[in-house]
Parts: structure tokens; sequence; C-alpha cells
């Protein structure tokens, strides 16, 4: 186990080192500069003369050889320091985790309100299998699934938001708006959420609603279901101890490895409902140049990505035994 | 052996008399999948007495697991009709709900073991516990206890309780199962597969676990296995299932010394643990596409005729204890030679009485080795049997028929012959296609043109050439090895019954013999004729012979299954015994 955990960690790192360096490449490789975008008329704000570009080039060090940026980028990074936001004048860090909280509330919502449909239609299905249930749920939630998310929230704004005006139309929070106490905010928030989540949710449920069916099917195939019902268990503990428990593991596998592909699909919902999330983050500092938040950004998705799927290992062992013994077979 | 055909129903009375603990009547389970529908049990009925231990054998596919199964209501995906009353409650009639008071308290089951047959994320020790939980109302301590005392009691060390099934081997899951089987002792115990995927020493293990379990549990034991050991020792009432159906039924000891259905006969005889020194011959071809007609077997069986095609046999008593589903009564017996005896008058005036009040019986299909060294009188009986020497007493029945003035041999389908030495019984005059179709010249079988193709035919399949320059070339021109084919040939011409061989290897070198025994062997399962097969050489005998007789001065002086004779009785027995009788014999020469 403990080999096979150290080669895993080492293969992390290593990965994590790639994405560093793609991630000081790739904002270079695209055309102009940040004060470039200042100097002229969309930069709206500010205008900065030729001189004063330059002045700011030397200042971030932009001028500087690539290599030596490199290091410079490396040293800080792994310090924690990702620069400061040229747009915002603020460490990234810092912008990075006041929007970090709100992706992660509309991915992990989305994650467990999906996950949760999505097995239980799916152990409905598996249970009715080949039944007229069974093929309604199993083509409906196709076509559903195959919608893309930005579509279906721009749907969801136009009829819930805009013509019915059941759900407000932007942000995450009302502006300005005073609460009474915490449980009003909580409401106003979960207002605001409500349609992102639904975007986000539909878009996955097809996706664990097959992975559940599958995997409730080739469980009640199995010989020990047989071996249960011979036992004379109560149902219960059958669909417990024997279905659900051995039909969850690729679905829980399944969650872990699918945190980090929903970050980047959150990234389109957030636009759409300008959600002030990680995501809508991303399109501004991309419309501004802004180096260091782009860089921030990519390398804070990135490291969530490798987390999840790092936790989707831990967990995977947790959950099932036969894992667990191969990997101990393993470091004998 | 002629059967007694009584009414099935009157041998379901018989066995009521006894207290009953399992009836089950007319259950068939059809498994519908696409549009296909497979019958895995046919319309069957049985009782289990109380305290017995039942057998099933059959190929994998003929319905005994799906049987086990429906007794205990688990079929799922299928179509289950009959009954299966345990003390009176038909268990197919219940719901799940109500099935859980039979399930594992009355009846329990020790399933096929594979490792899906145990949940892969529960302990050892919850899974054993499940049961108690459900079905008692014990405390955790006294379940706890219970776990460990049902482990030790089928020899599965504690350590492993918070182990997981994936974690144990093969033996050791077997032994879990059992104990899980136990736990709340069940009155029936359905044992399916207990050995199979097991290594000898687990697999006597287990076996004798079983019957420690049995002697101290008293419960009702019924036993699925492909394993003719475990069968064996296990049980001591025994079916043969095919396709779904019985087809025989009788006392453990006797089915598998004497098994009176070509399909049993055919399972025993791929038995290695039955039949150590044998070369192992399957039953020919595979079970088919189910038919509604006819007799299930038909195509594989040896002896079929016309009437099998057409007509279900039912299940008929052709013994004590013993009954059959065949159309002609179970093996029929071609050959039944009783009380033979010749004496033949020496030159110097004295006697020799080479036979002596012998009798041999060959039924179809079978093997049968006449084992002694020369002279003991073994060839003297063959052309007794052919009606080529007269005896001055004794009766030869062919096929339920007297057999004189050589009928059995100028017919087809009959008996026929091959000799020693083919330089002699072959004429060097001859060419080797009038030598192959002398028998049907003799006979004036059809027309000389299909005639010739029969003998083609023949040669063929002895794998001799068939040009015409080797057809028209005279006997004397050829090896000992082709000879002797072409003697064979000239033999299965008439595509005999029963096949007597006499010595038919002697003359060859050893490669020629090996080739010419496996090629008659494999003709013999093809065609399914019979054999009996004369020779002085054990070793031989040992690789083919399913029945052995062994001839000492003219008499039989033992004879049984190959295994009894050459396993059981241990192969020293036969030899010491056979030789001593050479001694015996060269003394009064």
């Amino acid at each position: 186990m403990k080999k096979r955990g150290k080669s895993r960690i080492v293969e992390y790192i290593v990965t994590l080192l790639i994405i560093i360096t793609l991630n000081f490449i790739l904002p270079r490789l695209m055309p102009g500069d940040p004060f470039l975008f200042l100097s002229t008329d969309q930069g709206q704000d500010v205008m900065y003369s030729e001189e004063q570009r330059q002045q700011y080039l030397e200042y971030y060090g932009l001028n500087k050889p690539i290599i030596e940026q490199y290091v410079l980028y490396l040293s800080k990074v792994i310090r924690g320091d990702m620069g400061l936001s040229l747009y915002y004048n603020e460490p990234v860090i810092n912008i990075i985790l006041r929007r970090l909280v709100w992706t992660f509330f509309l991915v992990i919502m989305s994650v467990i309100i999906s996950t949760i449909i999505g097995m239980i239609l799916g152990s409905i299905s598996a249970w009715h299998r080949n039944s007229w249930v069974d093929k309604i749920l199993y083509f409906k939630l196709i076509i559903l699934s195959e919608i893309p998310s930005f579509l279906l929230g721009l749907i969801l704004l136009f009829v819930f938001a805009a013509g019915l005006n059941l759900f407000p139309l932007s942000g995450a929070i009302t502006h300005y708006a005073e609460f009474d106490n915490g449980w009003e905010k909580v409401i106003d928030v979960l207002h605001h959420a409500v349609l992102p989540i639904i975007a986000l949710s539909v878009t996955r449920l097809g996706g664990t609603y097959l992975l559940g069916r599958n995997s409730v099917i080739s469980v009640l195939n199995k010989d020990y279901i047989r071996t249960g019902r011979a036992k004379g268990l109560s149902k219960v503990r059958i669909i417990g101890n024997y279905v659900i428990r051995n039909a969850l593991l690729p679905v829980i596998t399944q969650v872990f490895l699918s945190l980090g592909g929903l970050v980047g699909g959150a990234i389109l919902v957030e636009n759409v409902f300008a959600y002030p999330g990680l995501g809508h983050l991303m399109r501004e500092s991309v419309m501004i140049r802004d180096y260091p938040l782009i860089q921030g950004i990519f390398l804070t998705v990135s490291i969530f990505v490798l987390t999840a799927n790092y936790l989707a290992d831990l967990i995977y062992v947790k959950v099932d035994p036969r894992i667990k013994n191969n990997s101990d077979t393993e470091s004998q | 052996m002629k059967s007694i055909p009584i009414d099935v129903k009157m041998g379901v009375d018989y066995l009521l008399e006894e207290q009953n603990i399992l009836e089950v009547k007319d259950l068939s389970v059809n498994y519908i999948s696409r549009e296909e529908k497979v019958k895995a049990v046919d319309k069957i009925s049985l009782n289990i007495k109380k305290g017995e231990n039942l057998g099933i054998i059959g190929e994998s596919g003929c319905g005994k697991s799906s049987l086990a199964l429906a007794i205990m209501n688990l079929i799922t995906g299928g179509e289950v009709t009959g009954n299966v009353f345990y003390k009176n409650t038909d268990l197919l009639k219940l719901s799940e709900q109500k099935l859980k008071k039979f399930r594992w308290q009355e009846i329990a089951i020790v399933f096929q073991n594979s490792l899906n047959v145990l949940n892969p994320v529960l302990t050892i020790k919850e899974q054993i516990s499940e049961p108690i939980k459900t079905h008692h109302n014990f405390s955790k301590e006294q379940i706890a206890r219970k776990v460990t005392e049902l482990m030790e009691l089928v020899g599965l060390d504690t350590r492993w309780e918070e182990s997981y099934p994936h974690q144990l081997s093969g033996g050791m899951r077997q032994r879990v199962l059992i104990a899980m089987a136990l736990t709340c002792n069940p009155k029936l115990l359905i044992v399916d597969e207990p050995t199979a995927s097991l290594d000898r020493e687990s697999k006597t293990q287990i076996i004798n676990l079983l019957n420690y379990l049995k002697k101290k549990y008293k419960f009702t034991m019924l036993v699925i296995s492909h394993n003719m050991k475990t069968i064996k020792q296990l049980t001591s009432r025994l079916i043969t299932m095919y396709k779904g159906r019985f087809v025989e039924i009788g006392l453990t000891e006797e089915v598998i010394k004497n098994p009176e259905h070509c399909y049993t006969r055919g399972l025993l005889n791929s038995s290695p643990e039955l039949f150590p020194y044998k070369d192992l011959w399957g039953i020919k071809g595979s079970a088919e596409e189910d038919t509604d007609k006819g007799c299930a077997f038909y195509s594989r069986c040896p002896q079929s005729n016309q009437n099998c095609q057409d007509k279900k046999p039912e299940l008929a008593y052709v013994g004590v204890e013993r009954m059959v589903a065949c159309n002609q009564g179970g093996i029929i017996t071609f050959l039944d030679a009783r009380d033979i005896n010749k004496t033949y008058k020496l030159e110097n005036g004295n006697y020799l009485q080479a036979v002596k009040n012998t009798g041999i019986q060959v039924r179809s299909g079978e093997v049968v080795a006449l084992v002694g060294k020369s002279g003991s009188g073994k060839s003297t009986l063959a052309r007794v049997l052919v009606n080529a020497l007269k005896p001055e007493s004794g009766e030869i029945y062919f096929l339920g028929e007297k057999n004189e003035n050589e009928r059995a041999t100028k017919m087809i389908g009959g008996m026929q012959i091959v000799f020693q030495d083919p330089f002699t019984a072959t004429s060097d005059r001859l060419s080797v296609l009038e030598v192959v179709t002398e028998p049907l010249d003799i006979i004036k079988w059809n027309t000389p043109a299909l005639r010739k193709e029969k003998a083609i035919l023949l040669l063929q399949e002895v794998q001799l050439p068939t040009t015409s320059s080797f057809l028209n070339r005279s006997c004397q021109n050829l090896s000992g090895g082709q000879r002797q084919r072409v003697a064979i040939a000239r033999s299965l011409v008439t595509d005999p019954k029963l096949l007597i061989a006499d010595e038919i290897t002697s003359m060859l070198d050893p490669s020629v013999q090996a080739n010419i025994i496996r090629k008659l062997k494999e003709l013999q399962i093809n065609k399914g004729f019979s054999m009996l097969y004369i020779t002085h050489n054990i070793d031989l005998a040992k690789k083919i012979a399913d029945k052995v007789y062994v001839m000492q001065d003219g008499e039989i002086i033992q004879k049984g299954s190959s295994s009894e004779v050459f396993h059981e009785r241990g192969y020293n027995y036969v030899s010491e015994r056979t030789e001593s009788g050479i001694r015996s014999f060269g003394g009064s020469k």
C-alpha cells in the first residue's frame, strides 16, 4: 500500500509540474499583452501611453527573459503566491478563494442532486428492467443529458427568470440587501442558485442514471443476491446490504472523478447566469489578459481536478474491500 | 434383464409409505430468453425421504442446479410450474415474504462455490451471522458465539472472521458456505457441487466434513455433483438427469457398479476417479436442441432405434429399487452365454476341458475384456460364441435369440470376430477388396457395386488407402498392421452389433498396436457397437475395458466393472491370480 501510495503521489506531483509549466506558457502564447489591452479603448477606465506600458512591463518583470520569468513564477507558486492581479490590483489567491466558494457550492450541490436522483431513477429502471417504466426513463434521460448545459441554462433563464419571474436573472445574492437573520440570507442564496444548479444537475443526470442503472442491473444478476434470498433475509436487508452497497461502488468513484470536470462545466453555466464563480471570473480575466489571474484560475482548477482524482482513488479503496486487499498484496 | 414396466405412480405410492420430507410433483422450469424457450427441468416428480442422502448427477446444463433452486423457489427469469411440497406446504405458491419461514430454517443450500456467491462487501462473520440475526432472537454475544462455534465446526480458523470472501481460498470459501448453511439447523440441506474446483485433499476433507455433519445433525441431504467420487461417498440413492428429465434412479452403489441407462454409463465411463487406468472417452456428441418428440438422448445413444426418435420414454422399474427411462428398458444385453463347456480330445487320448461352466455377458455399447494367460480357454470360448466350435453344453443368446448355425455372424447387425493372426485370417490370394466384401458376398447383400462402396467406406474408416491399385493388391503384399486393418474392415462391413477381437494386436509392434487399439475404440464409440476384447495383456485391457472377465483354467474366476477389478481390488490381485492360474494350467499340461 505504501509503495503504491508513494508512486501515486510522485505521479501527481509530476502531473502538477507539467500543468504549472503549461500554465506559464499558454497565456504568453496569446497575442497582445495586458498593458496593450489597457492602452486601448476597450480598457475603459485607464489609458496607458507606450512609455507607461514599458514601465509596467518592467515592473511586473514581463520584459525579462522567458526562462527567468519561469523560474521566478515557479518559486512563487510553490510558496502559494500567485501574484497580484493586474486588473484588480489584489492578490490573485484572494480573488480566487472568494469566487471558488460559489463554484464549489454549485458543483457540490449539483453532484449531490444529480447523483441521488440519477441513482434512484437508475435503480427503478434496473428493477423494472425492459418494462415501459424503464424504457421511458431511459429515452427521456438520454435526450435530456444531450442538451448542452449553457443552452439549458438559457432556456431556464428565459422561462423561469425572465418569463415567469420566479427566479432572479443573475448573481449569487441580492446586492445591497439587508437580511434580518442568517436564514433569510440562506434562502436568498438558494433562490439565486436554483436555476444554475438545475442546469448543471440535468446535464449530469443522464450519466449518473446510466451508471446507476447498469450497476444495479449487474449487481442484481450476481449470485450473492440469490444467496441473500435463499438465506431468507428481509427485503430491506437485501436491498441495503446486498444491492446498494455493491452498486454504489462504481458510482462513488464516478462522482469523485467527475468533480474536476464539473468545475469546467460550471464555467459555461456561471457565465449564462452571471454567477460570481470561478468560471465567470475566468472569462473576465481572459478578456482583460490578466495573466496572473488566468494562471491562478487554471492552476486552481488543475489542483482541484487532481485532488478529486486522488480522492477517488482513496475512497474507492475505502469502500471496496477487494481493492484494499489487492494493494496489500502488492506491497508484500 | 427385461424391463418390467410398472406404472410410475406405483413407485410414488411406494415411496409415500415412508415419511417424505419433500415431494416434488410435475416440476418444470423454463427459461425464456428473447424468442427462445429453454427447458431446464421437464416435468419432474421426486420424493425425498426424511434422513436420506440423495444424489443427482448429470452433465452441466442438465437442469440439476435449476431443480435445486426451484425447490427453494429461487428461480428468477424463468417460469416454474408444478408443486414442491415441503411438509404439505407448496413452496411454489408462497410469497417471498412467507418463504422466509422456510428458507434457511427448514431448507438451506450450500451453493456452488464461486467468488460471487458471497457478498463481496461483507465480512465472513457478517455473512454467517445474518441468517441468525434474521431468524432468531439472539443477543449479540450469542450470535458471536454461534458464529465461532460454526467456524470451528467446519474447520475454519476464527481469525478469518473479519476477512472478506475474496481473501479466502476455494476450500475455505466452501467451508464458509457450509457453515452459513448450518446456521439455522436446516432439516433439508441441498449441496450443489461441493467439491468442484477443489484440489484432491480439500475434496476429501469436504466430503468427510459433510458426512460428519450429517451424522451429527441428522439432516436430509440432496447432493448435486458431476463428480462420481463425491456422489459415491455422500449418497445412498442416485438420480441421473439428462436434459431436465430423470433417466435413471437407483441405489448409488448399484448404479455405479452396474448402470442400466446408456447415459449413466457414459457419465461413469468419463470419470477418471472411477477409472484411473482407462483411456477416457466422453459421451459422443452433445446435448442438442430440444425436441418434444422422442427420447432426448436419442442422438447420443449407442443403441437407439427408430422407435426412440418418436417415443418419449417414461421412468419404469427394471429391477428392485431401479428405474430407467428408456424405450428399450435400459442397456440391452447383446450376448448372453451360459454354462458353456468345451472339451478337446488330445492325441494321447486324454481329455482337456478348455472351457468349464463358463458364462459371459456383453451389453450394448460396452467393451468387455476377457483376460487370462494363453491357454486359459479364452479363444476356445470365443470360437464357441460365434458357432465356430460346438460346445458339449451351454446356451448362447444373441439379442435374446439362440445363436445357432452361425445366425448371428451371418446377419447384418450381428456378431463378427477378428482373429489374432491376420495372415491366416485373410487369404493371401484374394485382393484387399475381395477380402473386405466377402462377408457381404456370402449373404448376398445388395448389389456388388454397393458392396464395393461399403467396403471402401470401411477401409477409409480404418485409415487404409482406397486407390484402385491398393484395392486390387493381393493381401500377401501387405504388412502385418495393414493386414490386421483389412481384417477389421472386413469384420465391420456387416455393421455388427458385437465385435469379438481375439488378441488382435498381439502380433503387432507397439506403435501399430496403439494405433489400431485407438482406432478400434474410436469406431466403437462412434458406431456404438460392443466389443469383446480378448487379451493376455492386462495393461491393454486396463486401457480400454469397461468390464472385465478373468479366465483361468477354463473358468471365469473374477468379473466386474474394470474399476472394481483393476482399481478397487487392486492390480496385484488380478495379476497374481492369473499368473498362478497359468502356473497351475501349465502344471496340468
